[in-house]
């Protein structure tokens, strides 16, 4: 989970990083009434996007009364299609010189990467292609290993760079370990006259299967679940759906991530609109028809769906025993009325069917037959 | 990594006398698997289906020669169950648990390192060669006896593409799901020697999905060992929004990275036939030359 900027700066507040002092600002009533220390200030647009400064979504205000107009003109605003919800508002910084790190997994070694260079506030992709001083390595999956790493890779630097980066190396490196960071990058590192230093930006991703163990997490979903709409859902269902096209006409019930996504490439392929994304985990129902119910009832409000398609293709479910609580899911929304396609594969589909027909619906075991179905049911000839 | 070892193998299953666990003891039985041992700390029975159950992996590999393990474990138990496994000397893993914790795979993967041994997971449906026996969950329905090598990404996708080619006649030889998470045991890359060497084996699917590099990385690999048999592909999420997790933890495109783009070229220059849709992969494997 991509953490926005001003919750990424608590937690390394948190963990003895300092941060320029900041606020979060969602509507002007929560501005202070007296101007705070400072002289200028910057107004940063909260969303989980990068690259917000080349869209307007960090904007300078020389003084306090130049705050208010640009966080009016920014709330509410799309920048690369996230709505601004909130700012965060920082005195600005008047640095000797600017550093950058960053510390991700690397799925491929299983090792942790690390970047550093002396030069920050641009983009490393770009300063490492035009020759910039960018230096890398891999340590081992420690903090120890990746600490020493940093320090290995500060060697020979300027010195009140490679001080800055050192002593933040250690931290940072303790701090990607006890949160279960999966990226962590400060760009730029603020570094002042005086050799101390602070995270001018933070991008954090956290693994949110460590969720369980992360205290920080769960306060965050807990209480900020409308700025992570996406992760707090699966934290509260424990299973994925995405609405993919507000105007899509066509909701899916379908299991397991890899089969749902090329269900949906091939239906767009073939010129039709599917509302949302879904992964149920029909492993995972136990039972009980509340998953299905919550789905459904999500599905019911896409505006312009027009027909529900349910494919699972089951492993180890019982399709028996899926399609009695299909049948009482359905029951439980009567404000989805469209029609339902059925496509049933694996262990109990003759069960599935017989159950099926009783309540007079009809199914298929064969994908394509299912999505010509689909298509008389939208009205469309095949 | 010899997954043929594995499936011909003597098989503990941790955490096999659950609920779930007993039921997928019983399918794996069922499919040859030779199944020697159960794990379950508590003890609660001594028996699953006459197999018998230890408190320990040391005890259950001393008294049965357990060489492989299948391990049913709550995500957050999974670290501390490779670990166990690994110290009684076990050489192969398959854990199908989704959501393990990504610091702990990191930590998984080194220790299965450190020990010389093989680890499928996590996050995956499991491994099989039809006829002789499965390790996880792939459904009967799609497995049959042939010359294709299966390797994916996807367990529900796997089941799809292997369930329609069966019906026409093209089974597999070894079916290898990898799994769906981005710091796993055993990557697409790792598994191309075996394939190469496989004499069964006549051509490979690879069933891929947006995010990460593993796509890449394999394609690399074929054209640095110039691999010799035919390669057909499938990669899921060709229109899946950027910045997004697509149900797997590691499906995800961030920035030109783990794009469907990148991936397909990746894999046509390196001599793959890359198909946009299901019916194209059943069409070009019926009429490919293999």
């Amino acid at each position: 989970m991509f953490l926005l900027e001003h919750d990424a700066k608590s937690m390394l507040s948190s963990g003895g990083i300092p941060v320029p002092h900041g606020f979060f600002v969602t509507s002007m009533d929560m501005l202070p009434e007296t101007q705070p220390d400072g002289g200028g200030w910057v107004v940063k647009a909260q969303i989980l996007a990068g690259g917000r400064g080349k869209l307007g979504g960090i904007r300078m205000a020389p003084t306090w009364a130049g705050v208010e107009p640009e966080i009016a003109a920014m709330l509410g605003r799309a920048i690369a299609g996230h709505t601004v919800h909130a700012v965060r508002i920082e005195p600005r910084m008047h640095a000797a010189s600017e550093a950058y790190i960053s510390l991700s997994v690397s799925p491929a070694t299983r090792k942790i990467q690390v970047i550093l260079s002396s030069v920050g506030g641009v983009e490393i992709e770009a300063l490492h292609r035009s020759g910039g001083p960018v230096r890398s390595a891999q340590a081992a999956a420690t903090a120890n290993a990746v600490a020493t790493c940093i320090l290995g890779l500060t060697e020979g630097m300027h010195d009140a760079a490679a001080t800055a980066l050192a002593d933040a190396g250690k931290r940072l490196a303790n701090l990607f370990f006890a949160h279960d960071l999966t990226l962590l990058e400060i760009n730029p590192l603020f570094v002042f006259a005086d050799g101390s230093w602070c995270a001018g930006d933070a991008k954090v991703v956290v693994d949110d299967n460590a969720t369980g163990r992360q205290a920080f997490l769960r306060n965050l979903l807990a209480q900020k679940a409308s700025f992570y709409p996406d992760a707090a859902r699966k934290a509260e269902h424990e299973f994925d759906y995405l609405v993919i096209d507000p105007a899509g006409e066509v909701g899916l019930l379908t299991t397991g991530a890899g089969l749902s996504m090329l269900l949906i490439d091939e239906l767009r392929a073939g010129g039709l609109r599917p509302y949302n994304f879904l992964d149920v985990r029909t492993g995972g129902l136990n039972g009980d028809a509340s998953r299905l119910v919550q789905v459904l009832r999500w599905i019911a409000q896409g505006p312009s769906v027009r027909a529900l398609f349910c494919n699972i293709f089951a492993g180890a479910t019982d399709l028996g025993a899926f399609a009695r609580l299909l049948l009482e899911a359905r029951a439980a929304v009567p404000a989805l009325t469209v029609p339902m396609v059925i496509r049933l594969v694996g262990n109990g589909a003759e069960e599935a069917r017989a159950v099926l027909t009783a309540a007079g619906l009809s199914m298929t075991s064969d994908l394509d037959e299912a999505v010509l179905s689909l298509r008389r049911a939208l009205g469309q000839a095949s | 990594m010899d997954p043929r070892g594995f499936a011909a193998g003597k098989v503990m299953v941790q955490g096999g006398s659950g609920r779930v666990g007993a039921a997928h003891l019983r399918l794996m039985r069922a499919s040859g698997t030779q199944i020697v041992a159960v794990v379950s700390p508590t003890m609660r029975v001594t028996d699953v289906d006459t197999v018998p159950v230890f408190p320990s992996c040391r005890a259950a590999v001393a008294a049965t020669g357990a060489n492989v393990s299948v391990a049913f474990v709550a995500a957050e138990q999974l670290l501390s169950a490779i670990r166990e496994a690994l110290q009684a000397g076990i050489t192969g893993l398959v854990t199908p648990t989704e959501g393990m914790p990504i610091h702990d795979a990191l930590q998984a993967a080194c220790a299965v390192t450190d020990a010389g041994a093989c680890w499928i997971g996590a996050s995956t449906p499991g491994m099989a060669v039809p006829g002789i026996g499965k390790l996880g969950f792939l459904p009967d329905v799609s497995l049959r006896p042939g010359m294709l090598g299966v390797v994916s990404k996807s367990g529900t996708l796997s089941y799809e593409a292997a369930y329609r080619l069966a019906r026409r006649g093209i089974g597999q030889s070894v079916w290898v799901g990898v799994g769906g998470d981005p710091v796993k045991g055993t990557r697409f890359a790792d598994l191309v020697p075996f394939y190469a060497a496989d004499k069964a084996t006549r051509a490979l699917l690879v069933i891929g999905e947006i995010g990460g590099d593993e796509e890449e990385e394999l394609a690399e690999r074929l054209r640095a060992c110039a691999f010799a048999k035919p390669v057909y592909a499938i990669i899921a999420g060709a229109t899946a929004p950027e910045g997004t997790t697509m149900g797997h933890a590691g499906a995800m495109v961030y920035g030109s990275v783990g794009t469907f783009a990148s991936k397909q070229a990746a894999l046509r220059a390196a001599g793959v036939h890359v198909a946009v849709s299901l019916a194209e992969l059943e069409q070009q494997m019926e009429h490919g030359q293999w």
